[in-house]
């Protein structure tokens, strides 16, 4: 108790917008069915620009609902938490989100879904769609840009979902499990994708996963967060730099910073 | 056990609204008609509605028969219908063979629109309930032969898979895992079929009748007895209510395991009925003087 | 299809001719001996030879087509277009939509043909009541549809539309009526051949003209062959419109059908290439 005392202590003194911080939360909180069910309690962290944070721990620990609090789609019902220095009160457009299901629209090809978030707020342009085919290569769908999600396969369908993600030209993103859904090769291969992609647009990400080795392979800090009720344990640094070659994961370091965090999941 | 008095309180809240809204709306009708606002014979007040429904239910009771008639030739027409729609469904998905020589013919019946069939099966069945009963037979047979062949076509891999490992036999799988499965498309399919054939006994007693509620209702409107008509209108809005209510229950009595409430109550009723078994079993036990 | 697969289709379907054949030439010998009542059986040739006349040295049954046919399109019409229009209105509306629940069941329990008679005395005999009964039964199935089609949006994509800070127009015009399109479709389908039952029993009452009064005309004098010989009109007819509406639905919704995806896929495709003179992808 007295650990996580300290380091919340520790991130509060960090704290502050002035840092270079575009996600600020403090003693977030959420409570469903008129404080019955206790989702989240408690949660205050700093997240400085280009940062890349996973939000790891099991089911019940208010990873997903924490991450949809940031994305302005439920309200907190305890606690501030500010994006770019203002508070959270719904969706913004500098925010990105990808969820587990891809969630495309099934009358749309590819490059239309990918132009959907530019539709919201003008016509798009000819350059909106010279940028939506662009990422649609860098995502690897060179040849199904005009494809309906019917004929894509689900690995697809999310590159389609992460390319759209990113025609969006948020600063900040926001990812639930985006490839829970797939099998591990697809989803190893996604995830090195993702951090080459992520690198080179400097965004700032936050990335739910309940698998331990991915949080720390993609990340620079992982929100460690037990359940019952939900809270935030502990923030871990991980060190390694970057770019990080698969073979990271098999190195004695590596696999001692697991330990750790399965060491303060396991006291809960 | 539910608590019946909140039970009530909570549906009256919920209706009342309701029924509020629709006296002020009668009563508006009624204005408008008595001041002269619609003029229109057509349209009558629903306070003559109201003396024709009672009229024709209570004081002279005319209706009763005539009720019981149309909906009889419904039911009826619909269980001939049925009956041989599943019996044909059955030996569709049975043989591939059968069913290759009996699709063109139904998709023949499914196109033509049933209803033109109605002076031909007056022609056929006379003037009586015969023909009204087969129209709505012949009306109600499609959708309920395709819906419950393609309740039966349904293929899970997985289940059929399951089976085969039990060593099933194919009788077995066909009766164990396919008929179950396709109940609830197979009543889908009634709930259609039985709407259908009130059609078609009402339409059959428009073209040629002596009795039934759309005898009574062709009568009135010509007659330009508005209210009565609608009387007879509303008679068969119950008729159709009832019929469709009825099917509801025995869908979720049936297919009990689609709906939570029904699924728990049978779960109750099983496990209380393994008791009674086992109370006997032990009460025999003890009887024989057996030590446990 | 395989070259065997091509000859296994030819095969059945010479099977099915030969069978369909036979049972014809029984059907002819029966009534030839006397041994089939021509009130219920009229021979096959006779049939042929009613189409023969009606269609061709009489020529009878094409107006009786065009008058049924052309109260059948206007009635379509007018009662389906108002049904999806409603029905959007009342989906994208709770207030009104609790409000009109009960009156929906209990017209949904009505047989909405059954109000024939009561239109027909309202309105008066003619053309103008019969399209009242087309609309009348041609409403129901695209209202109920375009109800539930509303109502039923996808929760995840209407998620996704509030996280990109759509408007409500947006969320309509982008998300609803796409989403909804394949269900109204489906209703759009049930009102067309709910509107050719509603003509033939608006003249089986009115008796005056249509292909209906034909029908009941031919039955009363006993002309079973020329019946038929409508009956079977009204298969034709009704086959092509099912096919007609199957054409329409594939074309719309083009998403839910391989055909139409491929078809789309190119046609996107190649309107981009179009707009860029060549600079266009796969």
């Amino acid at each position: 108790m007295n650990m996580i005392a300290r380091e919340v202590e520790t991130q509060m003194s960090k704290g502050g917008e002035g840092a270079g911080i575009v996600i600020s939360g403090r003693g977030v909180g959420k409570t469903f069915a008129n404080g019955a069910v206790v989702a989240l309690e408690g949660a205050s962290f700093d997240i400085p620009k280009g940062d890349f944070v996973s939000l790891v721990g099991p089911s019940g620990c208010g990873k997903s609902t924490l991450l949809r609090m940031v994305a302005g789609l439920i309200e907190r019902t305890a606690g501030t938490l500010t994006v770019h220095g203002e508070p959270v009160k719904g969706p913004r457009r500098d925010v990105g989100l990808m969820f587990q299901k891809a969630t495309l629209l099934d009358w749309r090809t590819s490059l239309e879904n990918v132009l959907l978030p530019t539709e919201m707020v003008r016509k798009p342009t000819k350059a909106d769609e010279e940028e939506a085919i662009e990422l649609l290569n860098m995502v690897g769908l060179k040849d199904f840009v005009f494809s309906f999600p019917s004929q894509l396969s689900g690995g697809m369908q999310q590159r389609v979902a992460l390319a759209r993600l990113l025609k969006t030209g948020a600063d900040i993103l926001l990812l639930d499990e985006p490839f829970g859904a797939l099998d591990e090769f697809t989803r190893e291969r996604l995830n090195i994708e993702l951090m080459r992609i992520v690198a080179e647009v400097k965004a700032t990400t936050l990335f739910v996963t309940h698998n331990i080795g991915e949080a720390i392979f993609l990340a620079d800090k992982v929100m460690v967060m037990t359940p019952r009720p939900g809270r935030l344990a502990k923030m871990v640094e991980v060190p390694f730099a970057r770019p990080r070659p698969a073979e990271l994961q098999l190195t004695p370091e590596f696999n001692a910073l697991v330990a750790e965090v399965r060491d303060i999941l396991g006291t809960h | 056990m539910r608590d019946t008095g909140f039970g009530a309180i909570y549906w009256t809240v919920r209706i009342a609204p309701h029924l509020v809204i629709f006296a002020a709306l009668l009563t508006l009708w009624e204005v408008a008609v008595a001041q002269g606002w619609i003029t229109s014979i057509m349209i009558p007040r629903p306070s003559k509605i109201g003396a024709a429904i009672a009229n024709l239910y209570v004081i002279k009771g005319t209706i009763w028969e005539h009720f019981f008639i149309t909906l009889g030739e419904a039911v009826f027409g619909f269980l001939i219908g049925a009956v041989v729609a599943i019996l044909l469904a059955l030996f569709s998905s049975l043989s591939e063979r059968f069913e290759r020589y009996v699709s063109p013919y139904a998709v023949v019946l499914n196109v033509t629109p049933g209803i033109a069939l109605t002076p031909l099966i007056i022609a056929w069945f006379g003037y009586g309930m015969g023909s009204k009963i087969a129209l709505a037979a012949v009306i109600c047979f499609f959708p309920i032969f395709v819906n419950t062949l393609t309740g039966l076509r349904q293929m899970d891999p997985d289940r059929e898979e399951l089976f085969r490992s039990l060593g099933a036999s194919n009788r077995q799988v066909f009766f164990k895992a396919r008929v179950p499965a396709a109940l609830p498309l197979m009543f889908a399919g009634m709930k259609i079929g039985l709407t259908t054939a009130l059609i078609g006994a009402v339409v059959a007693e428009f073209a040629q009748a002596t009795a039934g509620v759309g005898v009574l209702m062709a009568r009135a409107s010509f007659a330009l007895d508005m209210a009565g008509s609608l009387a007879a209108l509303l008679s068969m809005t119950l008729m159709g209510l009832l019929l469709f209510y009825g099917m509801e229950l025995l869908d979720d009595r049936v297919v009990f395991w689609r709906r939570e409430a029904r699924m728990s109550a049978v779960s109750r009723a099983r496990a209380k009925a393994w008791k009674a078994r086992r109370g006997q079993r032990d009460e025999k036990n003890n009887m024989g003087g057996e030590t446990k | 299809m395989t070259p065997e697969g091509a000859r296994l289709k030819w095969r059945r379907r010479g099977n099915h001719a030969a069978i369909f054949l036979g049972l014809m030439a029984l059907w002819q010998t029966g009534s030839w001996t006397g041994f089939l009542d021509p009130l219920f059986f009229p021979a096959p040739l006779d049939i042929l030879a009613s189409f023969w006349r009606i269609y061709v040295t009489q020529g009878n049954i094409w107006y009786h087509l065009y008058v049924s046919l052309g109260l059948v399109l206007a009635g379509f019409t007018m009662g389906s277009i108002l049904g999806v229009g409603l029905g959007a209105v009342v989906g994208m509306n709770a207030t009104v939509r609790r409000f009109l629940q009960p009156y929906v069941i209990v017209l949904e329990a009505t047989p909405r043909i059954a109000v024939a008679p009561l239109l027909i005395a309202a309105l008066g005999f003619g053309p103008q009541s019969k399209i009242a009964i087309i609309m009348l039964v041609c409403f129901f199935a695209p209202f109920i549809n375009t109800l539930s089609g509303v109502l039923n949006v996808n929760r995840d994509r209407m998620e996704l539309m509030r996280s990109l800070g759509a408007s409500k127009m947006q969320v309509l015009r982008k998300l609803v009526l796409p989403d909804a399109i394949p269900v109204i479709m489906a209703g759009e389908r049930l009102a067309m051949t709910s509107a050719l039952s509603g003509v033939l029993v608006a003249e089986f009452i009115q008796r005056d003209q249509g292909i209906g009064a034909l029908i009941l005309t031919y039955t009363r004098n006993l002309n079973m062959a020329s019946a038929f010989a409508c009956i079977l009109t009204l298969t034709a007819i009704g086959f092509l419109i099912f096919k007609g509406m199957e054409m329409v639905d594939h074309h719309v919704a083009y998403w839910k059908n391989e055909a139409g995806l491929k078809r789309m896929t190119e046609k996107r495709a190649r309107a981009f290439a179009a707009r860029r003179g060549g600079l266009a992808h796969a």
